[in-house]
């Protein structure tokens, strides 16, 4: 970094040019290797940890012991996990089925509103900045069956019975599933609107021109140039989205604990390797659980990357 | 060059021309998108209201309403008395501002050597520093949370900030940004003796700043939001983050529904009064980046 302090050096040739080289080279080491301790001791090492520990068993008293397969066909054998593995699934399923076509209308919407779209756009983005925590916690009484913020409405409507929501783990419309989608549907509408509108935006007038002298009604160029126009953006959501929810934690960890309650109906494959883990210190297992979970997530991230994030990082400039 | 560096500048409102002005189509689509707006509030309101209810924790109306009954504090009080609060919101400034500078800092460096540096194996560390994008978080985290409680960070600012100082997504995002900036400006200060740390600290970061800010709002929220790694390390309620504390607090309290909510409007009170402000900003980031909060 200093400027050169030692008189030039005389010896010609190959030496001294890699002597240069080297030099010029060393300053960038200094840059990239600050950064590159922090990568291999915190996510390298870790990670690593993570493989080592799903094949070996630790011996009480210290040392460990190869297990080769043992803990994956312990894990594949674990019905839990399975119903962790399909709880995430599901969940994760019906949460994108529900919002992006409810935030694609909601976004055309604001789109063309001529009046509030400012004011719509940061109320339907406020429960984004809200900790998902924080959601749960409130949906936690919103969906509070006897008195709560919904089903005391709905008895206002005259529903009877009324649904049990969150008190109720078995696969129904009205279940602790549903609560849980609905829950996240609210949360997350407001970044799906924001994304699908700056999708819409990037659409060129000229399709629409044409399709307006062409004589079709707002409505059928919604269909017919919109929708087919939005398929980057709906890729870009699906593969997002999908990572997201594989990874989902926080509202349901706030909402059931680290087992899910009611009855695991609302565990998902992070709380199953988190409770494995750090509530029952099955190391073995939980890192188990770990690798199957950075095999699908990676499976899901290549198809993103390869297909079609590479792109969209190139155009954040 | 500030407006082609900034990636918000594509998200300009554009409409499609040519479509008539149709007033009954404008009215109807005000009235879906205010009614989707209520729901979107009434949540917040009605937490609101029942955390100033005193009743709200022995007996709540089986009709919900959206004004207290009974306005008090007194649920506040016993949250801030179950809960330091202040030392919770102390922490959490802690832990997300010292974690974000790092976080930038580290990430410029790497993304400033990747982008205009010349040395032996560049490309290698680069894809390294990448492929670190494909390990999702928890994948590690026990390992990690191990590794903590062997060097005996537990319960310490450190073991919250250390694993978050530099990653992939930054380092990337970075590079790009430098890349774009012309080589004859370094290039120009280098002729003039300025050091290659120099130049990085007063030619390069002030010309990333949309992206730095960018970069800071994301982690700022993800750092803020996360309730996973502080519940691994921390147990000690003064070392608690407030998304941590509302977490633990919101579930021992179950059936004091008014204090649970008034917890929560403390730890969230202060961050929707922030985004109002910032709220352009805020989108913008989130959206450029295309990555969620």
């Amino acid at each position: 970094m200093t400027p050169e302090s030692s008189p030039p050096s005389r010896d010609s040739g190959v030496v001294a040019r890699l002597r240069r080289a080297f030099r010029g080279a060393l300053v960038w080491y200094g840059f990239v290797l600050p950064p590159l301790f922090l990568i291999l001791v915190f996510i390298g090492y870790p990670t690593a940890i993570a493989f080592q520990q799903s094949m070996f068993t630790e011996v009480p008293g210290g040392g460990q012991k190869f297990a080769g397969t043992y803990h994956f066909e312990r894990l594949l054998g674990d019905p839990v996990f399975w119903g962790a593995l399909g709880n995430t699934v599901l969940l994760g399923v019906a949460f994108l089925v529900i919002i992006i076509p409810l935030s694609t209308v909601l976004a055309s919407m604001l789109n063309r509103v001529r009046r509030g779209a400012t004011p719509l756009k940061v109320i339907y983005f406020l429960p984004q900045l809200t900790s998902s925590v924080a959601i749960a916690i409130l949906f936690h009484y919103v969906f509070q069956p006897d008195w709560g913020l919904l089903n005391g409405t709905l008895r206002l409507l005259g529903v009877n019975p009324l649904p049990l929501w969150l008190a109720e783990p078995r696969y129904t419309l009205t279940g602790s599933r549903a609560a849980a989608t609905i829950l996240a549907v609210w949360a997350g509408l407001g970044y799906f609107i924001i994304v699908v509108l700056a999708g819409l935006q990037s659409i060129p007038n000229d399709l629409y021109d044409a399709a307006a002298i062409d004589g079709a009604s707002p409505v059928q160029s919604w269909w017919y140039v919109t929708l087919p126009s939005l398929r980057p953006t709906f890729i870009f959501l699906i593969i997002t989205g999908t990572i997201d929810q594989l990874a989902r934690f926080s509202d349901l960890w706030t909402l059931g604990g680290p087992g899910g309650s009611p009855a695991r109906s609302l565990q998902s494959i992070v709380m199953y390797i988190f409770q494995q883990g750090f509530v029952g210190s099955d190391f073995s297992l939980s890192a188990a659980a770990a690798v199957v979970f950075f095999v699908i997530v990676l499976i899901v991230t290549s198809i993103a990357f390869w297909g079609f994030l590479r792109r969209e990082f190139s155009a954040v400039r | 060059m500030e407006r082609r560096l900034d990636p918000a500048s594509r998200v300009a409102p554009r409409r499609p021309r040519l479509l008539p002005h149709d007033w009954r189509g404008q009215a109807g689509m005000s009235i879906v998108l205010w009614i989707g707006a209520f729901f979107m509030v009434i949540p917040f309101v009605w937490m609101l209201t029942t955390s100033l209810s005193r009743k709200a924790d022995v007996s709540m109306p089986r009709t919900p309403s959206l004004w207290p009954p009974d306005p008090s504090l007194f649920n506040y009080m016993i949250a801030t008395d179950k809960l330091p609060i202040l030392r919770l919101y102390l922490n959490s400034l802690i832990v997300v501002g010292a974690s974000t500078a790092g976080y930038l800092f580290f990430c410029s460096l790497a993304g400033y050597a990747f982008a205009k540096g010349r040395f032996p194996f560049k490309s290698t560390l680069f894809i390294l520093f990448l492929a670190t994008l494909f390990i999702p978080f928890e994948t590690r985290m026990i390992p990690l949370y191990l590794f903590m409680v062997q060097v005996h960070l537990t319960n310490t600012y450190l073991a919250l900030i250390l694993p978050f100082l530099a990653g992939g997504f930054g380092t990337f995002l970075m590079r790009q940004t430098i890349a774009n900036i012309p080589d004859e400006l370094v290039d120009a200060a280098r002729v003039d003796g300025a050091s290659e740390f120099r130049i990085f600290w007063t030619i390069i970061l002030p010309l990333c700043r949309p992206t730095l800010a960018t970069l800071a709002i994301l982690n700022v929220i993800w750092r803020w939001n996360d309730v996973l790694w502080p519940l691994l390390v921390t147990s000690d309620t003064d070392m608690y983050t407030v998304t941590q504390g509302l977490a633990l607090e919101g579930h021992s309290q179950g059936t004091y529904t008014g204090v649970a909510l008034a917890t929560a409007v403390l730890a969230i009170g202060p961050v929707v009064v922030a985004y109002l402000f910032l709220q352009r900003y805020v989108i913008r980031s989130v959206v450029s980046s295309g990555v969620k909060g």
